[in-house]
C-alpha cells in the first residue's frame, strides 16, 4: 500500500504541479480573464500607459497587503491598516505643512508612528492575549480620531517638490518609463518574500498559523514573532501613506479609507487562507492588482460607484466561500 | 447464536487513492459486546461512519435487525436506534447536563417544552448509569469521563439499540475506566449491543464477547473473544508476527546526566526530587492529573518553579522558558502529538527542521538544499513512511507522525528527551517502532524520561519507575522490582 502511494505520487509528479500552480494562483488566470473582457469593451484598457496606471494606483494597497497577509499567515487580522494608513497620512502633511518640518524628518516621524500603531496592537495581541478583533478595531478607532484632530477634517494640500518622487516619480521616459512607487513596492515584495520564506522568522509564522501550540513546543518564540507582525504592518502603512499623499499632492480623511478591508479581500482572493499557516505574500499582490483592475474596470465601463461598493462586499463573500470550500476538501 | 442484529456482506468504499474497505463482511449478535480492532488505517472508523450515516458505502449491504438499510444522514441512523460515541466528544459546553442529553430530542407538555419531565428522566438514566450528576449543571465543569457518561446517557435515551464506542477509554484514568465498563455491561445486560473499538488488547479481552479483526481495509476475521489470545490477535492485526511487544535492551548506566532536587510548584508539585543516569529510561507512572505533565513541563522551563533545584552534569541549570530548556539540549514529546507536536498544514521536511532552523541557516536565510538533505536522512534513518518530504504531516498515520516529532529532536541533537505518553493513539505495530526508536535513543547515549498511563509499556521500557500521586512522588521502583500491583497500589 506503501509502494502504490509512492508510486502514483510520481506519475502525478507534472500534473499535480499544474494543479497545484492553478489551484494557488488562480488569480492570476481571473486577472487574465477580466483583462480580455476589459479589453474587448474599451480600446483604452490595453495600452501600456492605463495598465501602468492600474499597477501605480494598485501599490499603496498592496503594500498593507504585504502586512495583513504576514498577520493573516498566524491567523489573526488587522482591521486597523486602513486608519493607520490615514493618520500617518495626516501626520506627514501637518508636520510639513504646518510644523514646518523638514519633508524628510517629516516621514521618518511617519514611519515611527506607523511602526507605534503597529507595536501597540501586537503587543496587546501577543503578550496581553487580547482578542485581535477587539485591539485592532479599538486602534482603528483611535488612529480615525487622531487624523480627524489634526486635520480638523479637512484636506492638507500641496506637498514639497522634493518628496513627490514618491508616487509621481518615473524612471526613464515619463511615457514609457517604470514608476518609482512600483520600484518600491516590488522591492518590498522581494524583500518579504524572502523573508517569509528562507528566514526563521518567516517560516516560523507558518509554523505559528498551521498550529501555534506545536510552534511553541518546537521551540519558537511565538508570542515575539506574531507581535513583530502587527509591528511590520504598522510599518508597512506608513510607508504606503508616504506614496499615497505624495501621489495625491493631499492628506485627507480618505486616504486609505477600508484599506483592511481591501487587503483583506486580497489575502482571500489571492488563496491566502484565513485560517493561516497557507499562502504567500505574492498570492496577495496578485489579489490587490485583481481587485484594482477589478474596480478600475467597471468605473471605465461607467458603472456607479455606489454600485461598485455593493459588487465588492459580495466580491468579500465570495472569496471567503470559495476559502472555505478549499479548505474543505 | 443468537439473534443477528447487524449484518453486514460485502462492504467497500473507496476515497480517492485509497480503497478504505474491500468487500468487509461479518455479522453482529443481538446483546453482546462486539470489538472492533485493528491498525491505524484499517478501516475502522470507516465502518462506523458508514454505520452512522455519515459515509455511503460504494457497494454492499447493511442489514439491521432483519431489514436492508442504507442510511443517508446521521438523523436516520439514529431513528433506527444506532448511536455513536465518538472519541471527540460532540456535547454543547454551555448547555446543562439535562438539556444536552435532550438535544434534538426535546420532551413537550402541550406546546410547551417538560424542562421538569426532562431533568427527572435525565437524572434517571445518570442514575441507571449509577452515576450522580448535577442535571443542572453545564457540562463545561464536567471531566471528559463524565461527558462520557452524559454522552452515553444521550445514546439511551435515543433508545439505542446498537451503540458503537470509539476508543471511549482513551483519555479515561484507571478509576474511570472500571465505571466505564460497569455501564458497558449494564447496558449489554439491558439487551443493547455494543461495538467496542479500541487500542489497548486487554480491555477487549475484559469486556467482548467477539472480536472482529480488519487489516488494510479488508476482513481478518471474525471469532469469539475466548478463541484467541492475545498474540494471535496482534499478529492477525499487523500481519505479521510481532516477536516481542516490548524490545527493550539493556544498556550499561553511565554518569548521572539529571538531577532533581526538592522540585516545588505551588499546588501542583511538591518536594520532588530524582536522577537520570546515561543510559537509563526513567518511567514516570501515575493517574491522569497526578501531576506527571506537569513535572515534565516544570523541568522543561513551560511552567515556573518556585523553588527547587535542577542539575545537569552536576550545574545548575535554571529554565525561563521552554526555549531554554531546548538550549540546555532539552526535547519533549508532547501528550497532544496532533496539535502539539507537529504542525499538520506544514511538509514532514518543515516540520523535521522546525527547532533547528538556526542550524540550518547561512547568513540567516536557510537553505533548502540542506533542510532536504537533512530531512531526507531522517525518514530513512527512522523509517517513517511517506511518500516524500515534502508531504503534508497531516497526510501522515498517528506512529509516523509520532516519527516526525522524535526526528525533530534528534536533528536537534538533543541529549535528554522528555516523551510524554508517545503511543497514545497509536497501532501495536507502529508502536513497537517507536519503541526501537527509543532504543536507540538510548544507544546514542541520550537519556529518557517516559511518561505514560499504559502500565504495560512503563514496565515493559523502563529501567526505573517513579510513581506519581497529587503532585507527590510516592515511590521509586526499579525495572526488577515493579509490577503492575506495586505500582497501581502506589498510584492511589
Amino acid at each position: 500500500m506503501k509502494a502504490e502511494a509512492v508510486q502514483t505520487n510520481k506519475t502525478g509528479h507534472f500534473l499535480g504541479g499544474i494543479s497545484r500552480l492553478t489551484k494557488n494562483y488562480a488569480v492570476v488566470l481571473a486577472i487574465f480573464i477580466l483583462a480580455v473582457i476589459f479589453s474587448l469593451a474599451s480600446p483604452y484598457f490595453l495600452t501600456y500607459s492605463n495598465l501602468r496606471n492600474i499597477i501605480q494606483q494598485s501599490t499603496t494597497i498592496a503594500i498593507v497587503v504585504i502586512g495583513q497577509a504576514m498577520i493573516v499567515t498566524t491567523a489573526n487580522f488587522d482591521l486597523s491598516l486602513g486608519q493607520n494608513v490615514c493618520v500617518t497620512s495626516c501626520v506627514l502633511a501637518w508636520l510639513i505643512k504646518f510644523g514646518g518640518v523638514n519633508p524628510w524628518v517629516a516621514i521618518l516621524i511617519t514611519l515611527v508612528v506607523g511602526t507605534s500603531v503597529g507595536v501597540f496592537n501586537g503587543v496587546l495581541v501577543s503578550y496581553g492575549k487580547i482578542p485581535a478583533f477587539i485591539v485592532t478595531l479599538g486602534s482603528q478607532m483611535i488612529a480615525r480620531g487622531f487624523a480627524k484632530i489634526i486635520t480638523q477634517a479637512s484636506p492638507i494640500p500641496g506637498m514639497p517638490e522634493e518628496i513627490q518622487f514618491f508616487g509621481r516619480g518615473v524612471i526613464g521616459s515619463s511615457e514609457y518609463g517604470i514608476p518609482i512607487s512600483i520600484v518600491i513596492m516590488i522591492g518590498l515584495y522581494v524583500l518579504i518574500m524572502l523573508i517569509m520564506h528562507y528566514t526563521k522568522f518567516g517560516r516560523s509564522l507558518y509554523a505559528i498559523g498551521g498550529g501555534e501550540e506545536a510552534a511553541y513546543f518546537a521551540g519558537i518564540n511565538v508570542k515575539k514573532y506574531k507581535a513583530i507582525t502587527f509591528t511590520v504592518a504598522g510599518l508597512l502603512c506608513a510607508v504606503s501613506s508616504v506614496i499615497l499623499v505624495t501621489r495625491l499632492d493631499s492628506a485627507a480623511l480618505t486616504n486609505g479609507y477600508l484599506y483592511e478591508f481591501d487587503a483583506m479581500i486580497a489575502c482571500i482572493i489571492g488563496g491566502i487562507s484565513l485560517t493561516g499557516g497557507k499562502g504567500t505574500v505574492l498570492q496577495g499582490l496578485f489579489g490587490a492588482i485583481f481587485l484594482t483592475l477589478f474596480f478600475n474596470g467597471m468605473t471605465m465601463l461607467n458603472v456607479d460607484p455606489f454600485v461598485q461598493d455593493v459588487i465588492k462586499g459580495f466580491v468579500l463573500i465570495g472569496a471567503v466561500v470559495i476559502d472555505v470550500f478549499r479548505n474543505k476538501r | 447464536m443468537g439473534n443477528i442484529i447487524l449484518s453486514l456482506d460485502g462492504i467497500s468504499k473507496s476515497f480517492p487513492g485509497v480503497k478504505a474497505l474491500n468487500e468487509v463482511s461479518f455479522e453482529i449478535e443481538e446483546g453482546t459486546v462486539h470489538a472492533l480492532v485493528g491498525e491505524n488505517g484499517a478501516g475502522k472508523s470507516t465502518l462506523i461512519k458508514i454505520l452512522a450515516g455519515i459515509y455511503q458505502p460504494d457497494a454492499g449491504t447493511v442489514t439491521f435487525d432483519g431489514e436492508k438499510v442504507s442510511f443517508r444522514t446521521p438523523y436516520e441512523s439514529q431513528c433506527r436506534g444506532i448511536s455513536v460515541v465518538h472519541q471527540e466528544m460532540k456535547l454543547s459546553e454551555t448547555l446543562s447536563v439535562a438539556e444536552n442529553i435532550f438535544l434534538g430530542n426535546l420532551m413537550y407538555k402541550g406546546i410547551r417544552v417538560d424542562w421538569k419531565g426532562m431533568r427527572k428522566k435525565a437524572k434517571e438514566l445518570l442514575n441507571q448509569l449509577g452515576t450522580n450528576l448535577d442535571v443542572n449543571e453545564p457540562v463545561a465543569n464536567y471531566s471528559i469521563a463524565q461527558k462520557q457518561m452524559i454522552e452515553i446517557c444521550k445514546a439511551i435515551n435515543h433508545k439505542c439499540r446498537l451503540l458503537i464506542m470509539d476508543e471511549p477509554s482513551a483519555t479515561l484514568t484507571e478509576k474511570e475506566q472500571k465505571t466505564m465498563f460497569e455501564i458497558v455491561r449494564k447496558l449489554r445486560a439491558n439487551g443493547v449491543t455494543i461495538i467496542y473499538i479500541s487500542h489497548r488488547l486487554e480491555e477487549i479481552f475484559d469486556l467482548a464477547d467477539n472480536v472482529t479483526v480488519l487489516r488494510d481495509g479488508q476482513h481478518i476475521n471474525t471469532l469469539p473473544v475466548s478463541e484467541v489470545d492475545r498474540h494471535t490477535l496482534i499478529s492477525m492485526m499487523v500481519g505479521r508476527e510481532l516477536v516481542n511487544e516490548y524490545p527493550k535492551e539493556k544498556f550499561e548506566f553511565g554518569e548521572t546526566v539529571l538531577e532533581v532536587k526538592n522540585l516545588n510548584r505551588r499546588g501542583v508539585l511538591k518536594d520532588i526530587s530524582f536522577s537520570v543516569r546515561k543510559g537509563e529510561i526513567v518511567g514516570i507512572a501515575g493517574l491522569v492529573g497526578s501531576g506527571r505533565t506537569e513535572l515534565a513541563r516544570a523541568l522543561l522551563g513551560i511552567d515556573k518553579i518556585d523553588s527547587g533545584e535542577v542539575l545537569l552534569y552536576g550545574k545548575p541549570i535554571k529554565h525561563n522558558n521552554f526555549r531554554d530548556a531546548i538550549k540546555n539540549g532539552f526535547g519533549l514529546v508532547p501528550e497532544s502529538r496532533k496539535t502539539q507536536g507537529v504542525v499538520q498544514l506544514l511538509s514532514v521536511r518543515r516540520n523535521i527542521c522546525m527547532v533547528s532552523m538556526d542550524k540550518l541557516a547561512k547568513l540567516c536565510f536557510i537553505s533548502n538544499k540542506l533542510e532536504k538533505k537533512y530531512s531526507n536522512e531522517y525518514v530513512e534513518k527512522l523509517d517513517i513512511a511517506t511518500p516524500s518530504v515534502e508531504t503534508e504531516v497531516q497526510y501522515l498515520s498517528g506512529g509516523n507522525q509520532q516519527k516526525v516529532v522524535i526526528a525533530k529532536w534528534l536533528m536537534k541533537n538533543s541529549d535528554i528527551i522528555v516523551l510524554d505518553e508517545p503511543t497514545r493513539g497509536i497501532d501495536v505495530g507502529s508502536k513497537s517502532e517507536i519503541y526501537l526508536l527509543i532504543n536507540d535513543l538510548i544507544r546514542q547515549g541520550k537519556v529518557v524520561i517516559m511518561i505514560s498511563s499504559e502500565l504495560p509499556e512503563i514496565l515493559g521500557m523502563s529501567d526505573k519507575i517513579l510513581v506519581m500521586h497529587e503532585g507527590e512522588l510516592k515511590g521509586e521502583l526499579t525495572r526488577e522490582e515493579a509490577t503492575q500491583e506495586r505500582i497501581l497500589e502506589m498510584c492511589v
